[in-house]
């Protein structure tokens, strides 16, 4: 290692690594995404969020689908995400290279936050500005899980990460139940995104994920079967013409 | 073309080699002591290539007097095997493999039993209650089959030691007027002197 | 004398009904030379599946050993214990791994799933996996092992019906091959545990 390669993330006086909760604080400045595991799924759901009318909206990604059964959104920066992005669809592949099935969403989210952890240590990086939410389906049902800079993750019921995300849990704490569907779940989450939304919520100013579990097929892999898609514009149109 | 063999009892082994060196005709060395001290408890008889059993056979040694030294214990007959084993087998698929065939016996202070593990320069390992290797090793396993049992007593074994070395010297085309002697019991190990048949 | 052939072995698995069966022989040679008759090569992975190793018994070992290694990192990370399906591609990864410079093993997995359904399948040296819903086999002996199996073997066979098949389908092979025999052992995989039998052989 070159010696004088230090790393920028180095402890305060009084215990605190500063680089990590700036980082954090980049992530609360980043739109908000919110994430709702239902009975049978889980949806995630984030605003799209443009300086400029003139920006071309669909063009937008602000959620990637990892492989078949997970998805992620983020709140924070952009094209930091973009590099978990690759790190994570790698690191799925790698997995089906070696087993011939997707990584249980656990497995993917230890990669992540551990790679995540690696930009809290290593010499000449920095932490990443991004938290995420990773929304999947695996033999122990479905599954979110939010990971932060630090590299420390959490397994939710329900949550949301950057700009409103205080205002967002308290509204997902009055609004979450166990035995949700997850059509209930889509409606709940783009409810919690409108709270504090700033300006007309359209199908093109949000973004929103689903993966469903299908019930089991007599000899057939549930696994295969559950995809994780984004919602067409049509799509969400019809969940907020319903709302409004 | 060196010959070596080891037998098992309940808690002791036996491990016997000739004390040739030879190099094409010539007989180079006739008083070679081809067994290497691993532990007070344990010993190996190592025959082949000439330059690799000294190569190999030093760095196995050196390593586990390392570990005994460092943790102030000594490892066991099945770990000693288990590790010539692994790196034996490490070497065979790099470009410096060792062509030594090996004969580990020992014995477990903690359970009380002796044990024979034989090793061949493929890396194939199997824990047997008697072994040879190579060319002799023809002669000496209808020697063995026939006259082995597992409860056999030390001069049981040195017995068919000597049935051994007999048919060695009757049936086998090489010259072999000595050999070495060694058992590894409870008391640890030892040379012994075999009256010549 | 192909290496494949240097150290002799027969290995066969069958399907019964909600079971599993593999069986091996014990003789570990080199070529006509017997050396062992109680050597391994038939190893538990988990509790509900095992495997067959037939070829270079350096390799038989040596794959073992990492197969184990593998394996106990799959349960620790992932906490939960890997099917045998998927322990098939970990095994198909690491043959192919070596494709250039490969292990001299041809290997048999045989194991009860999570819904307790039988799976088993054989690989080649570099790793291709042959699955099957009746039998497979491998070794020295595998041409006399078809040949038994294709005779002996019917489908839903009970544990004890599986246990009687394999046995003579093993004994018989192995009868008339001069590499493989010397002891044999069988274990048969059911939802309620693994029973394991040694069996007496010819041992000349």
């Amino acid at each position: 290692m070159d010696r004088y390669s230090f790393s920028l993330t180095t402890f305060s006086p009084n215990g605190k690594l500063l680089q990590i909760e700036h980082a954090l604080a980049a992530v609360g400045n980043g739109s908000t995404s919110v994430g709702i595991k239902a009975a049978n799924g889980v949806v995630v759901a984030t605003e799209k969020k443009t300086g400029s009318s003139l920006i071309d909206v669909s063009s937008l990604e602000h959620m990637a689908m990892i492989c078949d059964s997970i998805g992620m959104v983020y709140s924070g920066m952009g094209p930091d995400f973009r590099v978990l992005v690759n790190r994570a669809r790698k690191a799925a592949q790698t997995y089906r290279r070696t087993y011939m099935e997707d990584p249980p969403v656990r497995i993917l989210v230890k990669e992540l936050a551990g790679v995540m952890q690696e930009f809290t240590q290593s010499g000449g990086v920095r932490p990443f500005g991004v938290s995420l939410l990773l929304a999947g389906v695996d033999d122990r049902g479905p599954n979110l899980y939010q990971v932060d800079p630090s590299g420390s993750y959490f397994p939710w019921k329900a949550t949301a990460i950057g700009k409103n995300m205080v205002n967002s849990k308290t509204f997902l704490e009055k609004r979450f139940n166990g035995d949700m569907e997850l059509e209930d779940a889509v409606y709940t989450a783009i409810l919690t995104l409108k709270e504090g939304f700033e300006g007309q919520m359209t199908e093109q100013s949000i973004d929103v994920g689903i993966i469903s579990t299908i019930p089991a097929v007599e000899g057939e892999d549930t696994l295969k079967q559950s995809k994780f898609q984004r919602l067409t514009q049509a799509e969400i149109k019809d969940y907020l013409s319903n709302i409004a | 073309m060196d010959a070596q063999f080891a037998i098992v009892g309940r808690d002791f082994a036996i491990s016997v080699t000739d004390t040739g060196v030879s190099r094409s005709i010539v007989k180079m060395k006739h008083n070679q002591d081809k067994s290497w001290q691993l532990t007070p408890y344990t010993i190996m008889t190592v025959t082949g290539e000439p330059g690799d059993i000294e190569m190999f056979s030093e760095y196995i040694q050196s390593n586990i007097k390392l570990y005994s030294v460092r943790n102030a214990q000594d490892l066991t007959p099945k770990e000693i095997a288990n590790f010539i084993r692994g790196e034996l087998a490490e070497a065979l698929r790099s470009r410096n493999a060792f062509s030594v065939n090996l004969l580990v016996t020992g014995f477990d202070k903690v359970t009380g039993e002796a044990s024979l593990y034989r090793i061949d320069y493929l890396a194939s390992m199997a824990k047997v209650p008697f072994g040879s290797h190579a060319t002799p090793s023809f002669i000496l396993y209808s020697v063995l089959d026939r006259e082995y049992t597992p409860d056999i007593t030390l001069e049981q074994g040195l017995e068919i030691v000597k049935k051994c070395i007999a048919a060695l010297k009757t049936r086998f085309v090489v010259d072999m007027p000595e050999f070495t002697v060694k058992v590894v019991d409870a008391q640890g190990t030892r040379s012994i002197d075999i009256v010549q048949v | 004398m192909s290496i494949m052939e240097y150290c002799g072995a027969a290995i066969v698995a069958m399907v019964g009904k909600d079971c599993v069966a593999i069986a091996s022989d014990k003789r570990l040679g080199q070529q006509q030379l017997t050396v062992d008759m109680e050597f391994q090569k038939v190893f538990p992975i988990t509790e509900r599946t095992y495997i067959g190793l037939s070829g270079l018994a350096t390799d038989v070992k040596t794959l073992h050993d990492r197969l184990r290694m593998r394996v106990n990192l799959y349960k620790h990370r992932e906490e939960r214990v890997i099917e045998p399906k998927t322990f098939t591609h970990l095994l198909s990864h690491m043959l192919y791994e070596r494709r250039f410079g490969s292990y001299f093993i041809s290997p048999v997995v045989a194991g009860l799933d999570k819904n307790n359904r039988p799976y088993i399948c054989a690989l080649d040296t570099i790793g291709c996996i042959d699955s099957s819903s009746d039998f497979v086999v491998c070794g020295t002996a595998a041409t006399n092992l078809y040949g038994a199996c294709e005779s002996l073997w019917e489908p839903d066979l009970g544990p004890e019906e599986l246990f009687e098949t394999i046995s003579q389908t093993l004994l018989s092979s192995i009868d008339r091959d001069a590499m493989s025999g010397w002891g044999a052992v069988v274990h048969i995989i059911t939802p309620s545990g693994v029973i394991t039998r040694d069996l007496k052989s010819r041992m000349d």
